[in-house]
C-alpha cells in the first residue's frame, strides 16, 4: 500500500491546529488568572458565606451603601453574557451593559491596562465557575443612586487612557508602575481623595484616612525617609510581616489574596518602582533611644505593651511585631499608632507557621491623656519623631479615626 | 525596678519592689505565691489568666495577667480565684461562689487549667447583667460573647455555657421576658 505522506501531514497538521489553539487559549486563561490575584478581583466579589466571584459584599460610602456584583461567569447573575467589548469597556470606563458603575469599582485604576491583559482577564472570567446569585440592590441616598450622574463624574474625574510608559525610567520601573497604578489599584486607598471624591493625582500615594486607619503615605520620598528596603518591601507585601512592621486593617486581605502572589520579577519590579530605585537600597540603623523611666509613659508601656512587644521593643515571632525599625510609629501624624491601640488588630494567619495573634482594643481602657503619654513615649524611644504631642492634638486624630470607621469603600 | 502597690481580694498587698518587666500571673505566682490564677498560652490567646480588675466608676473588667505587665494593676483593686470563695477566720472554705457551685453541679470541667479565668469571666458577667439585664432570648448569644475567647481543652464547652445559662435563668434580675 502506497502512503500518501503528504496527506498524512497535512491530517497531523489538522489534528495539532485546535491543540494550539486550545494551548494558547489555556495560557490565557492562566495569564488571566494571575492578573486578577493582581488585581484582587475576588476578594472585593466575593462574601464569606458565598461563592468565589457571586459578589455582595457591602461597602460603605459617605452615600450609601454599594455592594460589589457578580462577576463569575454565569450568563443570568454574572457576567457571562458580557463581550469582550463589554468587559473593555467595564474596565476602562466603568461602563457595563446595564450602565455605569460606581467608581467603588477600581476602574479609575484598572483603565491602564493594557488589551492583551484586559483580554487574559476576560477569558479567565469567562472559565470561572457559574454562580447563581443574585445582585443585591445598592442602598445610595439621592442624587447618587441617579447612576446617569455617573456619567458627568465621569467626565470631569476619570480619563480612560491606557498605561504609557515613562521613557526616562527603567522597563522594571515602568512595570512595577503597571503593576502598583494598574490592577494593583494601590492609589485607591493610599492616594487622598479630592472635594469631587476622585484620587486627588497631585497628592499622588500621600496616604488617605479609611476604614479607621491610616492607609500609609507611600511615596518613595516616605518610604526611603524611613528606611525601608527592596527585601523589606518585598517581604510586608509577601508575607504581611517584615524587619519595618507588619501590615493591618484593610492590607491584611490585599496581602493575603493578591501580592503574595505576585511573581519574583513582578515584587521586584514593584519594590523598584515604590522606592523609585532599581538597585537595592542600603539599610537604615534601627533607632532604639534606651528608656526614660522617669516618663509616665514607662509605666504605660511595661503594663500595656510590653508583654506581646517586648521590653526593647524587640517583639515576639509568630506573635506580635517588633516596635524597632516599626515604620507605623515613624509617622509625622501618629494616626497609624493610635489607630491600633483604639481598635486593635484582627488575628493574621498567612500559612500554619506564619501569623500573629490579635491585639486588644484599648477604646474603653485608655484615656486620652494616657493615649498622649503612651504614643509620646513609643516615639521618643524607637523614632526621630518629636515626642510633643498634646492631648487636644490626640483628640482631634481619635475623632478622625472614630469618623472614619464607618466610610470603607475606596 | 518598680515599687507596687494594690488590693488583691480586697487585701492591701504592697509596696512590693518588682522589675519591670514582669508580667503580673508571674507576680502573682512568684511574689505571692498566688497560683490559683494559670499560666496557659502566656500569649494572651487562651484567657485561662483572666484576672477581675473593678473600676473606681463601679463596673469590673477582665484582664489577662500573662499579657500585661505588673504595672498596670498599680493602684487597682483587683480579684483572682482565690478571692471567691467565703472562708472561715481560720482560712477554711466554707462555702464557694454561685459561679463556682453552678460549674461543680454541672461538671463543667475535667483538669481545671482553665476554670479560675472561666469563673472570672462569667463573673464580671453575671455582675454586668445584675446592673443592665438583658432579654432572655439573649442568653445564648451574651454567654458566647462573653465566654467565647476562653479556651478549654477538656470538656468542649457544652457544659461551661449550660452552667452559666442555667445559673443567669435561676438568679433573679439578671433577665427581663
Amino acid at each position: 500500500m502506497k502512503i500518501n505522506v503528504n496527506a498524512l501531514k497535512l491530517s497531523a497538521l489538522l489534528l495539532a491546529l485546535p491543540l494550539t489553539v486550545n494551548a494558547a487559549q489555556d495560557e490565557l486563561v492562566e495569564q488571566g488568572k494571575y492578573l486578577a490575584k493582581l488585581g484582587d478581583c475576588t476578594a472585593c466579589h466575593t462574601i464569606d458565606v458565598g461563592q468565589a466571584n457571586g459578589g455582595g459584599l457591602p461597602f460603605t460610602t459617605p452615600f450609601g451603601i454599594v455592594y460589589s456584583t457578580n462577576i463569575s461567569s454565569d450568563e443570568e447573575f454574572g457576567i457571562g453574557h458580557y463581550s469582550l467589548k463589554d468587559f473593555t469597556d467595564a474596565m476602562r470606563g466603568g461602563v457595563a451593559p446595564k450602565g455605569n458603575l460606581y467608581p467603588a469599582m477600581p476602574y479609575t485604576s484598572y483603565h491602564l491596562l493594557t488589551d492583551q491583559d484586559i483580554e487574559a482577564l476576560y477569558r479567565y472570567f469567562m472559565s470561572t465557575k457559574p454562580v447563581k446569585q443574585e445582585n443585591r440592590d445598592n442602598d445610595l441616598m439621592f442624587p447618587t443612586n441617579i447612576r446617569m450622574g455617573l456619567k458627568a463624574w465621569n467626565l470631569v474625574n476619570h480619563d480612560s487612557k491606557v498605561f504609557e510608559a515613562n521613557a526616562d525610567k527603567s522597563e522594571k520601573w515602568n512595570r512595577g508602575s503597571y503593576i502598583v497604578n494598574g490592577l494593583g489599584h494601590c492609589g485607591e486607598c493610599h492616594t487622598p481623595r479630592d472635594a469631587m471624591f476622585a484620587m486627588d493625582q497631585s497628592r499622588h500615594f500621600e496616604g488617605e484616612l479609611i476604614g479607621g486607619a491610616m492607609a500609609s503615605n507611600i511615596t518613595p520620598q516616605e518610604l526611603n525617609r524611613q528606611g525601608w528596603t527592596k527585601q523589606d518591601l518585598d517581604d510586608v507585601l509577601r508575607k504581611g510581616y517584615s524587619r519595618k512592621g507588619t501590615v493591618f486593617a484593610g492590607m491584611y486581605p490585599v496581602v493575603f489574596h493578591s501580592f503574595s502572589h505576585l511573581t519574583k520579577d513582578d515584587m521586584s519590579a514593584v519594590t523598584s518602582y515604590l522606592l523609585d530605585n532599581d538597585a537595592e537600597v542600603a539599610a537604615k540603623s534601627d533607632i532604639f533611644n534606651g528608656h526614660d523611666k522617669s516618663d509616665p509613659g514607662y509605666a504605660l508601656y511595661t503594663g500595656f505593651c510590653a508583654g506581646c512587644h517586648g521590653i526593647d521593643g524587640e517583639g515576639k515571632p509568630n506573635v506580635s511585631p517588633a516596635l524597632i525599625a516599626n515604620a507605623t510609629i515613624d509617622k509625622a501624624a501618629p494616626i497609624n499608632t493610635l489607630s491600633v491601640m483604639l481598635n486593635g488588630v484582627e488575628e493574621q494567619r498567612y500559612s500554619h507557621t506564619h501569623g500573629f495573634y490579635a491585639m486588644p482594643s484599648y477604646r474603653d481602657t485608655l484615656d486620652v491623656k494616657q493615649l498622649t503619654e503612651l504614643t509620646n513615649y513609643i516615639r521618643k524611644v524607637w523614632t526621630k519623631q518629636p515626642s510633643d504631642l498634646t492631648e487636644s492634638q490626640v483628640q482631634d486624630w481619635v475623632d478622625q479615626i472614630e469618623d472614619s470607621i464607618a466610610d470603607a469603600a475606596h | 525596678m518598680s515599687t507596687i502597690a494594690l488590693s488583691i481580694n480586697n487585701k492591701a498587698i504592697g509596696p512590693i519592689e518588682t522589675s519591670d518587666d514582669i508580667m503580673m500571673i508571674e507576680f502573682l505566682h512568684e511574689h505571692l505565691n498566688m497560683t490559683g490564677t494559670k499560666f496557659g498560652c502566656g500569649v494572651g490567646v487562651c484567657h485561662a489568666c483572666t484576672v477581675i480588675v473593678d473600676n473606681e466608676d463601679g463596673t469590673s473588667e477582665s484582664v489577662r495577667t500573662c499579657i500585661n505587665g505588673v504595672s498596670r494593676f498599680n493602684g487597682k483593686k483587683i480579684r483572682t480565684i482565690e478571692g471567691h470563695a467565703k472562708e472561715n477566720e481560720f482560712g477554711e472554705i466554707i462555702k464557694l461562689s454561685p459561679v463556682q457551685e453552678t460549674f461543680i453541679e454541672n461538671f463543667s470541667f475535667q483538669c481545671g487549667w482553665c476554670t479560675s479565668g472561666f469563673v472570672n469571666e462569667t463573673t464580671v458577667l453575671v455582675e454586668r447583667l445584675k446592673l443592665m439585664p438583658i432579654h432572655v432570648s439573649e442568653i445564648e448569644t451574651v454567654i458566647d460573647k462573653a465566654l467565647g475567647d476562653h479556651i478549654c481543652r477538656c470538656t468542649g464547652y457544652v457544659k461551661y455555657y449550660q452552667a452559666v445559662k442555667e445559673l443567669i435563668l435561676a438568679t433573679e434580675g439578671l433577665t427581663r421576658s
